[in-house]
Formats: C-alpha cells, structure tokens, sequence
C-alpha cells in the first residue's frame, strides 16, 4: 500500500512543519468522518442499537405488549430441552454441512469453464449469474414450490425416466434434497468471485506446468486450489455464513410453519415463529445470540485452519 | 495476484455495506381525525381469507365508499396462518390496521394486552344483536370485538362425488364408528383418488365437541387444561387403524394443496369443519352442490354443538380514525346490504338487521336452514379460549400432522402437545 505524501510522517522531519501538517490531518479526518456519517448513523441506529436491546430481551421474557420481565439465564437454558429447537438445529445443519459444498463446487465448476476463451462467453456469464440475482425473491420460491409439487414439472420428468417419488414439497424427506438444490442453482455470486479469482492466476504457470507435462488434475490441485484459496476461503466463509441465515425460501415453501413434519424448520424459521406466532420475544433473541456466538466460533475456526491452506501472494511460504 | 491486505479489506467493506444495506425504515403517517368528501381520511382493514372472501369485501367496501364519501378503506388480505404473524409485527411496532377482521382464538391475546379499542367508547349500534352473543368479543367487561356472524361445526360432503361411488347420503344421526365407516366405504370404492377426509381428529375444535360430548370442559375457568392426557390419547386412537389407508387424506397430500383444503380441491367427499366454508369450497372445489349434516356423537342428545362468532370486527387501539373505524365496523356488521353480499361466507349475520335484510337461497339457505337444524342441541358457547390459543390450536394440527406422517406415536404426540401446552400456560399466567 502507498501513502499520500501528506499524511506521512517521516521521523526526524518534524521540527517546525508540525501545527501545519496535523491541521490539515485534522481536515482530513473531518472530511472523513464527515463521509462516514450517513452510514455510521444507520449502523449505530438500525444494527447496533437492536443488537444491544436484543441482548437485554434475551435474558428476559418479553411478549412484545407487556414490559420484559428479567429471568436470568433460563431462555438459553429451556433452549436445550426444547425438541423443536433441538430438530431446527439439526435441519439447518444439515443444509449447511450439505448445501454450502455442492453450491460451491457446483459455483467452481461453472466459473472454470467459464473461464476460457470462447465465443459467447459474455452470454453465458450472464444467463448463469441471473438465477442468483433473482434466488432470493419470493415468486423464486413459489415456482420452486409449483415445480417440485405433485404432478410438477420435476415429479413428471423423473417420471418419464421411471423414477416415481411425487411431489417433493410434501415429503419429509424430500424437502431437505429440494431446498439444497435452490441454493446450488443460485451458485451465481459466488461463481463470479471465483472467475474473478482465476483471471488473477498468470497464465504462465499453467504453460509451464503443460511443459513438464502436468495433466489437468495436476494444474487444478497445484495451481489453481492453491492460487484460488483466498477466494475460496472467503466464498466458504460467506456462503457458510449465508446457510445459517436461510429464511425467506423456507418460509414461503412450508408456508411460514416449517413442515411437513418439521422437515424445513430452519432456525431463522423457528426464531421466527417463537418470537411472532408465539410472542415469545425473549426465546427468540436468545436463539439469535445462539446463532451469532455459533457462526462466530465458526468463522474464528475457519480462520484458523486457513492459516494451513490458504496462501496469499507476498506471504513468505 | 492476490494480495492479503487488500483482499481482507475488501472482505470487510462488502461484508459491511451488506449489513448496511439489510436494514430499511419506514415512514410514518398524516393525521387527523375526520374527512370530508373533498378530503376523505383513509382507513387500513385488513382480513384473511380466500379469493371469493377478497371479492365480496372489495364490493362492501365500495359500497361503503359510495355512501361514506369522506372515508377511503384501504383493503388487505392474507390467509388465516401468515395474518396472525402479520399482525403480531405490526403490534410489536405499533402500526396494527385501524380496523381487523378477528378471531376468538386471539381477542384475549390482544385485548388484554391493550392493543385494541374499547368498542364501547365509539358509536357502535348492537341492538340488533342476540344478548348471549355480545360476551363472546368482551373481556373484564370492555367490548373488544363485535361478532359479523356465526358458524357451528357440521360434517360438509359432496352429494355428487357420492352419488358416483353409489354411496347413500348420509342423514347426520350418526355415531362416531359409523362416521368413520361412512368414510372407508368412501376411501374403499374411491380407491386412491377419492378419499373420505382428512384426519378430522387433527383439528382443535372437533377434539373440543368431542370432550363437550363427553361433559368435560376444555379449560377451565382459571385458564388451565380441562382434560387429561387420557382424553387426548383416547381421541387420537380414534382414527388409529385408518391413518395411512385409504380412508383418510395422506398427509404429504394435504400439505402440498396448502393453503387450499384437500375438500376443496376435490380430493375427498367429505370435510369436518365450520358451516360457514360453504362459499369458499363452493368456489374452491368447483362443486354444484355441497351439503352439511351434523358432527356424529355417540350420545343422541348431546351433539357437543354450539354457536361460536365466527369472525369479529376489532379496531387498533391506537387508531388515529376512532368514528372512522367505528362507522365501518357497524356499516360491516348491521348494513343489510353487506349480509347481501357476504350472504353465509362469514356465517349467518348475527345482527337481526343484516339477517333479515339478506336473501338466502341455493348454498346459503342450505347453512342458515343447518343452523336452524341444529338449534334444540346447541349449548353455551365455550368458555372464552386462554391467552395463547393460538399457538395451541396451531401445534394441535401440527402434531397431529406428525402424527400422520408417522414421525410420532399417538403417546409421543400427547406428550409433545401437553408439554408445549403447560408450557404456554406457565408463560403467560
């Protein structure tokens, strides 16, 4: 990184030039706070203020019309003999442990192919990113519903192949295959990272791993793996992070009560089912500082294993 | 190449504009208390219900409009799950519709928490009404919600579908084992494309008759469980051998059709359920015919059967349009020209007025003549639902869903409605 040559401060250069210079650093500093502002107030009003209060709420039962009354630790400590929480857990880490990977490798994939030099390869970018750039809407979610329902599209054409299992939608154990299968397709965003990614790696290695004749299995673990890792490591990260938060698809799909059989009651889902169907304000923040100190812990292991396989350039390895 | 200062900075300004960019406001709202015809004030009246519902309220609304030219209503609708959620968001912000259609299942859970307007503070006329119906919107002596009308729990069935299975129509003097043998021959002749019902022990308040049929009170007065664990265990055996046959309405069926009923879809010949459904399966399935006869019980004399309100109309408590909110409230429950266009789609009008000005033929005649039927067994209405019904009369069709997809035993499930239940009950007394 370069500094402007005003804000350096070179040692044994002070003397006289000092007032001046930190005058007009304190200009600067304005100017940036200044900027800052907009943003700064929003994150304090609309993020930090909720998460502070929320805080409080959950070591209180709170019913949203009366005032929270304060009962210590019992939310988090009810939290682990509540069966539905125990089974919300276990759906969303199921997602997580299974969606997160295929969506990914599936995101990889597409990026590589992508990534070579070919006619068309604009539309192409295009026609894959678009799903993702739309996955998150509602009417997404209500096609998938009308597709994967009884007699549907995907029930008829696995059908013609003599495949019968029905409507996915109202089948327990269907519902977990049809959700992972909405975020594999909205692989868009982190494909375009990934092809960000691979324009980064210097053609050259790859022409001299051709020379001393590398295949491409070879060139993918030697070069481009190791190469990608920090874009890898970020998409893992974001995407994990994403996976714990899914909510809008899911509510729409089991119609906001996570079935059949709670086989879709994801955790945002029961969070939000506990504080708004059941007025059970208390509970519900509680599950949210759950999941923020577990998504937490996890980011912090994430980072800690990177250290082993993930390699920036400039780093002495 | 990718360079690690740089790349972690970039990580942590899009990981922080995202979070920026997750949260929105919401604006606020112009004041005032009265229109005039050149400046109408606008009212929000929100609902839940069907298409068929939707369209006979934009007509009472224009109809309201025309002859109300300083008040605007603005309409909106969901159906019954996602309403209460909706509005439990707009309490907790403050921003409740000025005037809701309600459910006796909630008027506690708002009522006593302040967040709906004592009715009888605004000009309300009910003298139209029956005495014995009044008390079902009041608490502790405040009127919260006026009844629009009321329905009755009857056995709905397709006279058409049966008749093409050669089933004989059945006359509503029935014992539970031969409603339930009504439904096989219906499951069997039908042989997987027409089934006889849905697991009817799965809804609450065919569970509440059935304890009423037996003399025994849902909850009691001071707001706790009026039953055993027996009870439930004994009801949900009931239909033990013909869950996952042919006779009952498998369950991935009945959650695919949501938020459509599998009788409307004309998945099954029959449907236990409020007599007031009439329109809306009429709409739903299609049908030419749909008629209803009374709720088996195996005591003769005592159907369980009582009048419920079927819906209220509640104000916000925080309303800025009170004579507004109340003009549209009375024009909704007493206006003959409302029950014209309602007819029985929200049950037969309770107020006299309505009632008498509304003509009633064909399907309509069919549920007031069902009620009229039904008068000799009719008992007190129960004892007003506890705060938090909701939630229980919603886990009670969730796990009896369980129950159908063969993830709980009838024992597991009683257990895991009677945990939740003594919990809730615990938490808000």
């Amino acid at each position: 990184m370069t500094q402007s040559p005003t804000l350096s401060r070179r040692p044994g250069h002070s003397g006289t030039a000092l007032p001046r210079k930190s005058r007009q650093r304190g200009a600067d500093a304005r100017a940036g706070y200044t900027f800052l502002l907009p943003w700064l107030l929003g994150f304090i009003a609309l993020t930090v203020g909720p998460m502070i209060s929320s805080l409080y709420l959950s070591f209180t039962n709170y019913n949203l019309f009366e005032p929270p009354k304060w009962i210590g630790f019992d939310n988090y400590a009810t939290l682990f003999q509540d069966e539905r929480f125990l089974q919300s857990v276990g759906v969303t880490l199921s997602y997580v442990v299974f969606g997160t990977p295929l969506k990914l490798a599936a995101a990889l994939a597409v990026a590589m192919l992508l990534n070579s030099k070919r006619r068309g390869q604009g539309f192409y970018r295009s026609a894959f990113y678009a799903p993702s750039l739309i996955g998150a809407s509602v009417s997404i979610a209500i096609v998938w519903k009308a597709m994967f329902g009884d007699s549907g599209p995907v029930d008829q054409g696995l059908s013609f192949f003599g495949i019968n299992i029905g409507g996915w939608v109202g089948n327990p154990s269907m519902t977990m295959p049809m959700m992972i299968l909405l975020t594999v397709w909205q692989f868009g965003a982190p494909m375009v990272i990934f092809l960000a990614g691979l324009k980064q790696i210097p053609g050259e290695l790859y022409e001299a791993a051709s020379m001393d004749g590398a295949g491409p299995g070879r060139k993918f673990f030697n070069i481009t793996w190791p190469m990608l890792s920090p874009v890898i490591f970020f998409n893992l990260l974001m995407e994990t992070i994403h996976a714990f938060q899914i909510f809008a698809s899911a509510y729409i799909i089991s119609n906001g009560e996570g079935g059949p059989a709670g086989s879709t009651l994801f955790y945002t889902l029961y969070l939000y089912l506990r504080g708004f169907s059941d007025f059970r304000m208390g509970y519900a923040s509680a599950m949210a500082w759950l999941l923020v100190i577990v998504v937490g812990i996890i980011t912090l292991i994430f980072f800690r294993t990177s250290k082993s396989w993930v390699h920036y350039s400039g780093d002495a390895k | 190449m990718i360079n690690r200062r740089h790349f972690l900075t970039t990580v942590a300004i899009g990981t922080a504009s995202a979070a920026a960019l997750a949260a929105c406001g919401n604006g606020g709202s112009s004041s005032g208390q009265t229109g005039s015809a050149e400046k109408p004030v606008t009212i929000n009246y929100t609902w839940w219900g069907n298409d068929d519902r939707a369209e006979r309220t934009r007509k009472a609304i224009a109809l309201f409009e025309s002859k109300n030219p300083d008040i605007k209503v603005n309409g909106n609708f969901t159906d019954f799950a996602g309403y209460w959620q909706k509005r439990a968001t707009e309490a907790a912000g403050g921003g409740l519709p000025d005037v809701m259609q309600w459910d006796l299942s909630y008027l506690r859970d708002y009522g006593q928490r302040n967040q709906l307007l004592d009715l009888g503070t605004v000009k309300i006329d009910t003298s139209a009404f029956e005495k014995s119906l009044l008390p079902s919107g009041q608490i502790k002596g405040k009127t919260y919600g006026i009844p629009t009308s009321t329905n009755a729990f009857a056995v709905y069935y397709d006279p058409a579908k049966l008749a093409s299975l050669g089933i004989a129509e059945p006359t509503g003097k029935w014992t539970w084992s031969e409603f339930q043998a009504f439904l096989k021959e219906v499951g069997d002749k039908g042989n997987g494309t027409l089934y006889g019902s849905t697991d009817f022990t799965g809804v609450w308040w065919q569970f509440n008759i059935w304890l009423r049929q037996k003399n025994i009170q849902a909850f009691t007065s001071d707001g706790k469980l009026g039953f055993s664990k027996d009870d439930l265990k004994t009801w949900w055996n009931l239909n033990s051998k013909l869950r996952g046959t042919q006779t009952l309405v498998p369950e991935d069926r009945v959650t695919q059709l949501k938020p459509k009923s599998p009788f409307g879809s004309n998945v099954s010949a029959a449907e236990v359920t409020w007599d007031n459904f009439m329109a809306g399966y009429l709409a739903d399935s299609g049908a030419k015919q749909l008629k209803l006869v009374p709720v088996p019980s195996d005591d003769p004399n005592n159907l369980g059967l009582f009048l419920k309100p079927s819906m209220l109309m509640v104000a916000s408590a925080k309303t800025k349009f009170k004579d507004a909110a109340a003009r549209f409230i009375d024009f909704m429950v007493n206006d003959p020209e409302v029950g014209q266009i309602f007819k029985t789609s929200r049950g037969v009008p309770a107020s006299k007025t309505q009632r008498d000005g509304t003509t009633f033929d064909g399907a309509d005649k069919l549920v007031v003549d069902y009620e009229k039927s039904i008068e000799q067994y009719l008992k007190d209405a129960p004892e007003p639902p506890i705060v938090g019904f909701g939630t229980l009369e919603a886990s009670f069709g969730r796990i009896a869903s369980d129950l159908n997809y063969g993830k709980l035993t009838v024992d597991g499930a009683v257990d895991a409605w009677f945990k939740e239940a003594e919990d809730l009950i615990k938490q808000n007394a």
